[in-house]
This record gives C-alpha cells, sequence and structure tokens, in this order.
C-alpha cells in the first residue's frame, strides 16, 4: 500500500506539472496570436503614415480577434484556477459534471484532443464525496486514453447515469474502436483503487464504463485524516 | 523567397503570413501537416516553419516527410513550449527552435541567414 501510495505521490506531480505544462502552451499561443496582431496593427498604423490607405476592416478584424483571443486566455486562467484549487482539501463533495467539465477543456489543450460532448450536461447529480485531484487524475487519462482511439477527427461521448445508492455510472463513448484488452493501464487501476472506483466489462470496443462511488471506505479514512 | 507556414493556430500563422507579405517575403500557410504535405507537392519552399505539436502530423514526422520531397528545405520550428522541445523534435543541430512569441525582425533574419547559409 505504501508502494502504491508513493508511486501515486509521484504520478499526481507528474500530472500537475502535465496539465501546467499544456496550460502554459496554450497561454503562449494565445499571446503569440495577440503579439502578431498587435504588430500587424503597427505594421499598418507604419504604412498609414508613409500615405497608403487604412481600411477599417482590417482593424475592426484586429481588434475583434483581440478581444476573443482575451477572452480564450480568461476561460483557460479560470480553467487553471479550478484546477489548482482542486488541491486545497484531499477530500472534497464534488459535482461529476464540474470535474468533467475542466477535464475536457484541460485534455483539450493536447494536439491529439478530438471532440468531446457530455450527454444530458444540465442533468442534476447528487455530489460525490471523493479526493477531486485523483479523480481529475483518473478522468484526464481515461480521456486520453480515448482521444488516442479516437483520432483527430473521432467523438467522444460522456454518459453519466446515477445509481441508487451506489455512485455515478460513468459512460465513455467512442465513435473509434478502443483496444479495451488495454484498458484500464496499471497507473489508471491504481488512481482507480485509491478512489473506490469500479470498472464494469462489456462486450463493445466502442465504451468504457465506470461506476464512481459516492464514497467509499479509503476516502473516508482520507477524510478523518484530513 | 518563398515561406511554408504551419500551425493548427489559424490565426497565428495568416497574421504572421500578412506581416511576412508587407515585409515582401511570400508565405503560404496551412493548418495541418497533410495540408503542408499537399503545398508542398505543387510549390518549392526555400524554409518551412512548422509548429511542432499537431493533431495528426507532428511537425517532426512533417519535417521527415518535407525533407523527403525537398532535400534543400531549411526548418525553423516554432512552439508554445519551450526549448524542452528540442529533443522531442529529432535534436537535429540544422533546425532552428523560435518560441512564441515570435519577433519578426529575428524570424526574417533567421529565415535569411538559412537561405544565404545553406
Amino acid at each position: 500500500m505504501n508502494d502504491a501510495l508513493n508511486n501515486m505521490n509521484i504520478e499526481s506531480l507528474k500530472f500537475f506539472g502535465k496539465v501546467n505544462a499544456s496550460i502554459s502552451h496554450e497561454l503562449k499561443n494565445i499571446l503569440a496570436i495577440i503579439s502578431e496582431t498587435a504588430g500587424f496593427l503597427n505594421d499598418l498604423t507604419e504604412l498609414a503614415k508613409q500615405g497608403k490607405e487604412l481600411k477599417l476592416s482590417l482593424l475592426e478584424n484586429c481588434s475583434n480577434s483581440i478581444a476573443e483571443e482575451i477572452q480564450r486566455g480568461f476561460t483557460t486562467i479560470k480553467q487553471m484556477n479550478r484546477f489548482s484549487h482542486s488541491v486545497d482539501a484531499p477530500v472534497m463533495d464534488v459535482d461529476l459534471l464540474d470535474i468533467l467539465d475542466l477535464m475536457i477543456g484541460l485534455t483539450g489543450f493536447l494536439s491529439f484532443a478530438g471532440k468531446v460532448r457530455i450527454e444530458d450536461k444540465d442533468q442534476k447529480l447528487e455530489t460525490i464525496t471523493t479526493c477531486p485531484f485523483l479523480l481529475q487524475n483518473l478522468i484526464y487519462r481515461i480521456l486520453c486514453f480515448a482521444y488516442e482511439c479516437a483520432g483527430p477527427e473521432g467523438e467522444i461521448r460522456l454518459r453519466l447515469s446515477p445509481e441508487k445508492g451506489k455512485g455515478i455510472l460513468l459512460t465513455v463513448l467512442n465513435s473509434a474502436q478502443m483496444p479495451v484488452e488495454k484498458f484500464p493501464d496499471e497507473k489508471i487501476k491504481q488512481t482507480a483503487e485509491l478512489l473506490g472506483v469500479e470498472f464494469k466489462k462489456n462486450d463493445s470496443f466502442y465504451e468504457l464504463n465506470l461506476l464512481i462511488p459516492y464514497v467509499c471506505d479509503k476516502i473516508k479514512e482520507l477524510e478523518k485524516n484530513q | 523567397m518563398k515561406i511554408l507556414l504551419v500551425d493548427d493556430e489559424q490565426k497565428f500563422v495568416n497574421m504572421l503570413a500578412k506581416r511576412l507579405a508587407l515585409r515582401g517575403i511570400e508565405a503560404d500557410v496551412a493548418y495541418t501537416g497533410e495540408e503542408a504535405l499537399k503545398k508542398a507537392e505543387s510549390a518549392v519552399y526555400d524554409v518551412a516553419v512548422l509548429d511542432i505539436k499537431m493533431p495528426g502530423i507532428s511537425g517532426t514526422q512533417l519535417k521527415r516527410k518535407l525533407f523527403t520531397l525537398h532535400p534543400s528545405l531549411n526548418f525553423i520550428f516554432v512552439t508554445g513550449h519551450g526549448a524542452v522541445e528540442k529533443s522531442e523534435a529529432d535534436g537535429s543541430e540544422k533546425d532552428i527552435y523560435l518560441s512564441k512569441p515570435l519577433d519578426i525582425d529575428f524570424l526574417i533574419e533567421t529565415v535569411q541567414e538559412l537561405t544565404q547559409t545553406r
């Protein structure tokens, strides 16, 4: 158990670093667009000084583009902030939809990320008592596995079905076949074990099912010690 | 001089191409590796400016394919990450790595150096 926990700590740190690196990459892309657009505006100003006609539509396009990128930057920073606060306490009551939404956003920065949508996003779900950081780690890895199978044109759907008194069944539906025999890998298995997440076997190559408990003994123990 | 700019950040490459055009440098843009390969089949470029991390064909894989088509083509990798990616791209000393955001004057200087010395 201690070895498993040590491994988890190392893996958790790696996960934290990986996500932060992808956020910084996204922010650099945003700044690069703003920088090029500002540079282009500067180029246009220099041309105007030389007597060249300045098209207002070009200025409008540039200001719209900058505004869009600033909005993209705000969204990214909000996601970064939500992710950072997921380590505030080892155990918290969380809304699974919120966690999925954040992980879709953060995995979206990866070059191999495909399209993902959550079915019935407006449904009201009971909160789950869990370690949010580890649950994020688990979902992030599962989404990465699904993206790698789906390819850039693929589509992934996430379905949430409450199971009374037990937890929430998360079904990952992929437009492409998944090598389900390779799932879950050792890292996913270890994280799932700590969270009490149970993988449900099925015969389809297109779906993965995992039951995320409302609470489990290991989490209760962790909660007691926090 | 003709440059091929490849990046899935469409606004970034479009704006860069416009700014290069204002400086008298012709630049084609491609948003994916596949699109870049199609362009390279019908045109000759002096320098390819590639993003490393792209959906589908990565910048590193694209470089190998473009090099097969045009062995004299020069490459510049542009990335949102830092210098750490040098090892990810194949570590070739011939390639230049620039970090975003770009300094257009430095980019042009680099392109000119590459085309003059090779």
